[in-house]
């Protein structure tokens, strides 16, 4: 069943965009409804995953767009940070989070999914030039944050 | 830190409670309905109709292949991609000035030298000439003589200013460049550097113009760089395969 094998991948875009848990539910089941209700005919796993991705992001950026939480959401909401982890992936996870949020996508993409730049603009439908000075940014700024030599 | 990283993501999971709601709200409100993937034969047909158009038209398969392209660097960066009709068929844009150039000139189908000539008479263009900027036009084409004709037309479209430099390469390069996203002219700069600084790297080739690369080859080797065009007359070859007017 999808849920099973997506549910992971919606999570972590959850948590680079959404900061609490209710939201996380909403996103949940906005995107699986929508592909119980998809009508698309996915060539291979590849190109499924891909739109779970895609979906995933625009739902949660509808969200944060959306006029009654953008009036309804305080700034001090603590961050749904997984209890269970580690202190060091806590720490990471904070300095991926302190990142302004155009950043953070193309972060999880391609540091845990393994995408490349182009890959990343294919399903982003941006730029890959862009793709590539968001990660190059991106790098910078959490090498300053967490130390390391970035791409090791 | 791409381990950090990976690990750090990777201690994120969905609950099994969350895993629970979803399904219990996706079937509440679907009732178990299931749409169906849309049937193959309306793909079949797609294919059919694409197929009977690419037979038809095999001269657009000519008219849309790319056989040289033309890269232009000032501050917007951006670049043309030439049929063996002369006709522009794509531009790109490699930085955002770059892309709202390519959008703002309807450059496409127009004819390389005129498509050229609007783009260097654009108000951003001439802004950045009058500012001293470098204007670095550089030729990608397979085949030399193409490459020189295309050179003299380009040379001819931008003028001979102090500050205009126009070279000429070939494809391998142009592809090798866009393959780290960089423009071809930039990119040569960016082999020429190398070669005198191996620690400098793509990612701050991107943060840095065509001048300043150019900048920095002149204060390592002391001397005006290959892919410094000024002034220089004729001359050919080039330490990465350019041709150089």
């Amino acid at each position: 069943m999808a849920i099973e094998q997506y549910a992971n991948l919606v999570r972590r875009l959850c948590l680079v965009h959404l900061k609490n848990q209710a939201d996380c539910e909403d996103i949940f089941q906005t995107v699986f409804m929508k592909y119980v209700l998809s009508t698309a005919a996915f060539q291979d796993e590849e190109h499924e995953k891909a739109w779970f991705i895609r979906v995933t992001i625009n739902a949660c950026k509808d969200l944060l767009r959306s006029f009654f939480r953008s009036h309804t959401v305080s700034l001090d909401e603590l961050v749904d940070l997984p209890a269970n982890a580690a202190e060091d992936s806590r720490e990471v996870l904070g300095a991926v989070l302190d990142l302004p949020e155009k950043y953070r996508d193309v972060v999880y993409l391609h540091y845990y999914e393994g995408y490349t730049a182009p890959e990343i603009g294919q399903i982003m439908k941006k730029n890959v030039n862009t793709v590539y000075s968001l990660l190059t940014r991106s790098k910078k700024m959490l090498r300053e944050k967490l130390g390391g030599e970035g791409d090791e | 830190m791409n381990d950090r990283l990976h690990q750090a993501f990777a201690a994120v999971e969905a609950e099994q409670e969350l895993k629970e709601k979803t399904r219990q709200a996706i079937a509440r409100r679907t009732k178990g309905y299931k749409a169906k993937p849309r049937s193959a034969g309306w793909a079949v047909a797609a294919v059919c109709s694409l197929l009977l158009l690419v037979l038809g038209g095999a001269g657009g398969k000519l008219f849309f292949t790319p056989v040289s392209a033309i890269s232009v660097d000032i501050n917007p960066s951006l670049e043309l991609n030439v049929n063996c009709f002369d006709r522009v068929i794509s531009v790109e844009g490699y930085n955002e000035d770059g892309q709202a150039l390519a959008q703002e000139l309807n450059l496409v189908f127009a004819k390389y030298p005129q498509a050229l000539s609007a783009l260097v008479s654009h108000e951003l263009v001439q802004a950045c000439l009058k500012d001293g900027k470098d204007l670095s036009v550089y030729v990608a084409c397979d085949d030399p003589q193409r490459g020189r004709e295309m050179l003299g037309q380009v040379k001819a479209c931008v003028g001979k200013g102090r500050n205009v430099n126009c070279h000429a390469g070939n494809l391998a390069q142009s592809h090798s460049a866009h393959s780290v996203g960089l423009s071809c002219g930039k990119y040569h700069a960016f082999l020429e550097l190398q070669g005198l600084d191996a620690t400098f790297t793509v990612e701050e080739a991107r943060e840095m113009t065509v001048r300043e690369i150019l900048q920095r080859i002149e204060e390592i080797s002391g001397k005006p760089a290959t892919a410094n065009g000024h002034g220089h007359g004729k001359g050919h070859g080039g330490k990465h395969g350019m041709q150089r007017e």
